[in-house]
């Protein structure tokens, strides 16, 4: 078994995630009408594997695994599935997984393609709890913000529903929208606690010199997203802004913090993927596309 | 011994008939013992409802036609009625009586298709003759099977989803927009019997905060007081805009009494809380402009009444679900009946 890599693992979770959305496609269609815990155990069995996935990978890295692209975007990919099935287990909310489906699979494809994986470097020799700490906190924002534009989405087809008079809205086993709205505060909010505890910890990270943290393209994007956020709370909570607009910018943030996640890792002398020449540690990369495609853990002395 | 239906319903007789053949609830024990005395039947339960009125019994006899005869002789001596019968007066003989009471205790027989009002009729009727010793194994067993086959299909199909009056469409709808209806404020404009229905219907619901306009300030009052809420000046209630998240608008006024000019403003100072406009009134009191305003969700009668057929739509389609579910279960009690070691099985 030792051909079947972390990433046939996460193959694995893609497959049932995409088997999810096509099932997800079928509940829509029939406009969610019956309680059924089928496409929550499809997403249950694709966050397991998932997990699975990120453990080997860990383990065999023996730090959290977010050391690239690849390694990143299954951890927000991972923090995502795991709130959406806790989430889902509230009254009413079991829908929530038909709707996190399209962009787990969506996303889950693009984390796939083997260029975000490329073979590590040596690894930089700084803390590693802070580094995990960052990286974690920040990437399970992400997947806050990520079920908090799902939510915002569910809201806004139930309130257009209402508005309009589909008797989609009446028929449909969907949570009211003051539910909705309610919860997608909660996961912004939560998702903006995160995200200010993890840029907190990634200010605190060595450097190598001459790379100023404020100045590093990924930090001036992440603290965009910061203000945006924390502009929303504080419209929705202290100016009464209606809740539609917070839907509508929760989902917009969202998509653009997917659609440049990417771009900014890759012009950020912060978070490139070999940061830092040591003088101690080097590393033998092997790998297929689907191979394990990280440094095997050789030390020179 | 098989089980037999005699009865008439909504469906068979007027309500002229029906009413002609109702027993009152003190008279069914009196009514039950005269007919096992006659020998006809060995057990049996009286179903008396504003819709139908039938006899399910247990009986040794042959159930053919000159059983049924006697039954039906039986019938009309005791309500001493002289007037002429066809075919309201319908029987049942197994597996159509089992197949009927089934339809019955999940409400597929009523007038409104899976109410469940029935279910508690049946119940209540079939308590009343087993308290009086008038069933025994045969109805006892069937009636056990059919609450248990009402409940099967209430959980396992859709025949009780949906509202299928415009008062509970309207509840509906409330309880899509807000999570809990208890922190919800009610506006009740106008004091006619539609609105105070609905009123209620919201009431039943867990609201508890009602508020009642209406030109004359002493119906107003009135209604309030049995609501448990409090009225307020015709000329005032759009003052109460700010607080109130659902109202129910039935004046007689012949103009709309709500315009969006009026409400944008007071949107405005509700902070964009979502609000729900139930317009029942002919000609209509709101203007249909208002739905166009964000958080704004405006119904009127007529949209509640599409809610209401649809819905029964619904109930029928899912009808002929229930109705195989039925099928199997009568199946499996005739099997049980002819195999009594294998009834535990089922």
């Amino acid at each position: 078994m030792a051909w079947f890599t972390d990433r046939h693992c996460f193959l694995l979770a893609v497959a049932c995630y995409g088997v999810a959305t096509v099932y997800s496609l079928f509940l829509w269609r029939r406009g969610f009408r019956r309680d059924e815990w089928a496409n929550y155990l499809m997403v249950a069995a694709g966050v397991a594997l998932h997990t699975l996935a990120m453990a080997k990978r860990g383990m065999t890295l023996q730090s959290c695994p977010v050391n690239n692209l690849y390694e990143a975007t299954t951890f927000l990919l991972w923090a995502l599935g795991l709130a959406c099935l806790a989430y889902s287990l509230l009254p009413r909310f079991k829908f929530l997984c038909a709707f996190t489906t399209p962009v787990l699979f969506t996303v889950g494809v693009f984390a796939l393609m083997p260029s975000l994986d490329p073979p590590h470097g040596p690894k930089p020799e700084f803390s590693g709890a802070l580094r995990s700490l960052h990286a974690a906190t920040i990437l399970q924002a992400y997947g806050a913000f990520g079920l908090a534009a799902v939510a915002a989405g569910m809201f806004l087809m139930q309130q257009h529903d209402l508005k309009f008079h589909k008797l989609r809205a009446l028929l449909s086993l969907l949570p009211s929208m003051q539910r909705l709205e309610l919860i997608t505060f909660r996961l912004v909010a939560v998702g903006f606690v995160l995200l200010t505890i993890g840029l907190a910890a990634g200010s605190q990270l060595p450097r190598q010199d001459g790379k100023p943290y404020l100045f590093d393209i990924k930090v001036i994007w992440s603290m965009l997203l910061w203000v945006v956020y924390l502009e929303s709370l504080v419209a929705y909570k202290i100016l009464g802004r209606a809740s539609r607009r917070i839907a509508v910018m929760a989902i917009i943030a969202f998509a653009f913090l997917l659609l440049t996640f990417g771009l900014t890792n890759r012009f950020s002398p912060l978070h490139q993927d070999n940061p830092l020449p040591t003088t101690n540690s080097v590393a033998s990369v092997t790998g297929s596309p689907l191979g394990t495609r990280h440094p095997s853990p050789v030390t020179r002395q | 011994m098989s089980v037999v239906v005699i009865g008439l319903s909504h469906r068979s007789a007027p309500v002229g008939l029906r009413e002609r053949f109702a027993f009152a609830e003190s008279s069914i024990p009196d009514a039950l013992q005269k007919l096992r005395e006659s020998g006809l039947v060995t057990e049996g339960v009286v179903l008396s409802t504003c819709n139908r009125v039938e006899i399910y019994a247990a009986t040794a006899l042959a159930p053919d036609g000159a059983f049924f005869a006697r039954v039906k002789k039986f019938l009309v001596e005791h309500h001493a009625y002289d007037g002429t019968l066809g075919d309201e007066l319908y029987t049942f003989a197994e597996p159509h009586s089992l197949h009927h009471l089934f339809k019955v205790a999940s409400g597929l027989d009523s007038m409104v298709i899976g109410e469940t009002e029935i279910f508690g009729q049946l119940k209540a009727a079939y308590e009343l003759a087993f308290t009086h010793k008038h069933t025994s194994a045969r109805l006892n067993k069937a009636f056990q099977r059919a609450f248990n086959v009402a409940k099967h299909i209430r959980t396992e199909t859709n025949i009780q989803r949906g509202s299928v009056s415009v008062m509970s469409a309207a509840v509906e709808l409330a309880e899509k927009i807000f999570t809990t209806l208890a922190e919800h404020e009610v506006l009740v404009i106008g004091a006619g019997e539609t609105s105070e229905k609905t009123a209620r219907a919201l009431q039943s619901r867990g609201v508890n905060k009602i508020t009642v306009t209406n030109r004359s300030p002493e119906r107003a009052a009135a209604l309030a007081a049995e609501l448990g809420g409090r009225s307020v000046p015709f000329e005032q209630w759009p003052e109460e805009f700010e607080r109130v998240d659902i109202a129910i608008s039935s004046t007689a006024a012949t103009h709309h009494i709500l315009d969006r000019a009026t409400l944008e403003p007071l949107m405005r100072r509700r902070r964009h809380r979502p609000l729900l406009l139930v317009d029942i009134a002919v000609p209509r009191d709101i203007d249909p402009a208002v739905g166009t305003l964000d958080n704004v969700y405006l119904y009127n009668v007529d949209d509640l009444q599409s809610i209401a057929g649809e819905y029964l739509k619904l109930r029928h389609e899912e009808a002929a679900r229930c109705e195989k579910i039925i099928a199997q279960k009568v199946a499996a009690l005739l099997a049980a009946n002819q195999h009594p070691a294998m009834a535990g099985h089922q």
